[in-house]
């Protein structure tokens, strides 16, 4: 049943279009469908061919609480209608846990990989607070967005950089699906605040941020408060988050100078004035009584 | 020629026959009836997408508990106890659980704030969340509550409130009704999976906890499908040595015995068993999880959000909007 269902879906996603790249997950043609023995859990509703689609990137990476985190998004974005998650581990290889949990949680995924250099990694002892992370997977999943639609006929659509710990309402999702060019809203515990939002005119346009944090950056936001539409996404192919050179909170600003001024931007979250995401960081667990040589049984996934 | 009446018999009778014997020739010869089929199938086609456009809604709806259950009328009802208190991430904690929760059929929240109100927040979030739930409220005695400089695990927390919870399911839950319990703290992580273990329940179901007691799981130890010990690190001697997200009752036990409660001053690590040995025994704990061994729920924690700069605003009188709800 799952398999067929699955195929209902992507028959009418837009990533179906000839000659396009399918999702890694699918078989190459020719090979007789795998049927999938897994329990979903859940669907998505529908898709809707008339809905705009939402993209979500999310960088991952592998440590103790990625599962509990991707787990509970995927609890999230199952209510969210024509929604795609491309999920971009910071591994060598796409790990088996990322790979079986989105084949199980029912949602529609792309699941892609670039490995960090050292330099910049994720590492679970040393947090390099100042280094951007998660950019090369970031721009692995614009890559693969300017690969995968045709610039002359772009779908109708958002990207959305979701990063895996933070908090999303529903209400957010919808907030972002019918965005122009870039749209932008508050988000909490951003910039040590109780929440950083972008000054709204009574005009309805962006003019300054509600930040202390180097309210001077150009656009002085985090990552969860902005989404892209897919059209400018494929319109500029050489906006991308810059590598070198970033200073710590310019990474957003590094991708958005390349798509939109400040007077471009669209209020969303009734003019800024609605907290729809949180900035919320998980606590590194202790696992103290590991020891050195470990105590739990590895085979068992956590 | 005279027409005699036994000739127009004769003729009728032959007419009769020939008519008989080519309808009886044309049975079971092929015809085209296509037309009538094509006009049929697509008959079916259009109530078949009404049909699953309508389960989806009831689907939809029934998760909501609005409209009428198609399934699962026999379905226990998984009572979820969530004590919650006031702090920057409550918010985002009940959030993200009303999400989980929404997917969970015949589902009952039931928040319990360490208030001595009900808060705007709590009241408005479970309002709009579309789950069926009971808010209730009671404040820890001052003596037993934690004062922001101390570590979490001094005092136990949200006692009073779980047990308001279970004082409340004894006065309006009848014996008759079926049930399964569960303490969802609210910055823990569920899976959808784990509910199909809950609501299994007899008496008291358990299975692993990931990221718990400073390991990567706790879990039970099953033996020919009963659990004979606990895989733990930290005080394994408790009778009970399991976290509060490892276990679920049936609301008949509960009901059962009405003086089943967590102890206030039970030592620390011991509240869980604390409720549990007056309720069953080890023999009978009912191993879930493909015989505990699968994680289904993991001990997160949240980090306390850092407020360096809203403090230093608000010395200087421009904290942040406090109408703006966060």
């Amino acid at each position: 049943e799952n398999a067929t269902a699955k195929a209902r879906f992507n028959g009418t996603s837009p990533l179906r279009e000839e000659g396009l790249p399918s999702c890694s997950w699918q078989q190459a043609s020719g090979v007789a469908p795998k049927v999938i023995q897994n329990y979903v859990y859940s669907r998505p509703p529908p898709w809707s061919d008339t809905l705009p689609t939402i993209f979500i990137i999310t960088p991952t990476y592998t440590r103790p609480v990625q599962k509990a985190e991707l787990t509970r998004l995927a609890n999230t974005f199952l209510h969210v209608q024509n929604l795609h998650w491309v999920v971009v581990e910071d591994s060598p290889r796409r790990t088996n846990l990322v790979s079986n949990l989105l084949e199980k949680a029912g949602l529609n995924f792309t699941h892609l990989n670039v490995e960090s250099p050292q330099s910049l990694k994720m590492n679970g002892s040393r947090i390099p607070s100042h280094k951007p992370r998660g950019t090369l997977q970031r721009n692995l999943g614009l890559h693969w967005l300017r690969d995968s639609f045709n610039k002359t006929q772009p779908p109708e659509g958002v990207v959305y950089f979701a990063d895996d710990d933070n908090t999303y309402s529903l209400e957010l999702f919808e907030e972002m699906r019918y965005t122009r060019r870039v749209s932008v809203w508050p988000v909490a515990f951003a910039g040590g605040l109780r929440y950083e939002s972008p000054i709204v005119s009574p005009a309805g346009k962006v003019v300054g941020w509600k930040v202390v944090f180097d309210p001077n950056r150009p656009f002085a936001i985090d990552m969860a408060g902005f989404a892209v539409s897919i059209r400018l996404i494929l319109e500029r192919p050489q906006a991308t988050f810059k590598l070198e050179g970033i200073k710590g909170g310019y990474q957003e600003s590094s991708l958005l100078k390349d798509l939109v001024t400040m007077d471009g931007l669209e209020p969303k979250a009734a003019n800024c004035t609605k907290v729809l995401v949180w900035h919320t960081r998980t606590e590194r667990p202790m696992l103290g009584n590991e020891g050195k040589h470990g105590f739990s049984d590895l085979r068992m996934e956590v | 020629m005279k027409v005699k009446l036994k000739n127009v018999f004769v003729v009728y009778f032959l007419v009769s026959v020939i008519g008989l014997m080519y309808a009886l020739l044309q049975l079971g010869q092929p015809c085209d009836c296509s037309q009538h089929l094509r006009s049929a199938s697509d008959l079916m086609h259009g109530k078949d997408k009404k049909i699953s456009q309508l389960l989806s809604e009831v689907k939809r709806l029934q998760v909501r508990g609005k409209g009428p259950e198609l399934e699962g009328q026999a379905l226990p009802i998984i009572y979820a106890i969530t004590p919650t208190y006031a702090r920057l991430v409550q918010k985002a904690e009940l959030v993200r659980m009303s999400q989980t929760f929404l997917h969970v059929k015949n589902f009952h929240w039931i928040v319990v704030e360490d208030s001595p109100v009900k808060t705007q927040l709590v009241s408005e979030l479970l309002a709009q969340s579309g789950l069926r739930f009971t808010h209730l409220h009671t404040e820890t005695p001052k003596e037993q509550k934690l004062k922001e400089s101390d570590p979490n695990w001094l005092k136990p927390r949200g006692v009073e409130q779980r047990n308001l919870a279970l004082q409340w399911l004894r006065e309006n839950r009848e014996l008759s009704e079926e049930g399964v319990v569960y303490f969802a703290d609210d910055d823990n992580t569920y899976s959808l999976h784990l509910f199909d273990e809950i609501r299994s329940t007899k008496r008291v179901s358990v299975w692993p906890v990931g990221l718990v007691g400073g390991l990567r799981f706790e879990r039970p130890l099953v033996e020919k499908g009963r659990v004979v010990g606990f895989y733990t690190a930290w005080k394994p001697n408790r009778p009970f040595p399991m976290d509060m997200a490892g276990f679920a009752i049936a609301l008949q036990l509960l009901l059962a015995n009405r003086e089943a409660r967590f102890d206030m001053l039970a030592e620390r690590g011991y509240l869980e068993s604390s409720l549990l040995q007056s309720l069953v025994s080890i023999e009978e704990l009912e191993p879930r999880a493909d015989n505990c061994t699968k994680v289904l729920v993991w001990h997160t924690r949240s980090e306390k959000p850092k407020m360096k700069q809203e403090e230093l605003l608000q010395k200087q009188g421009l904290g942040s909007d406090p109408s703006i709800e966060v």
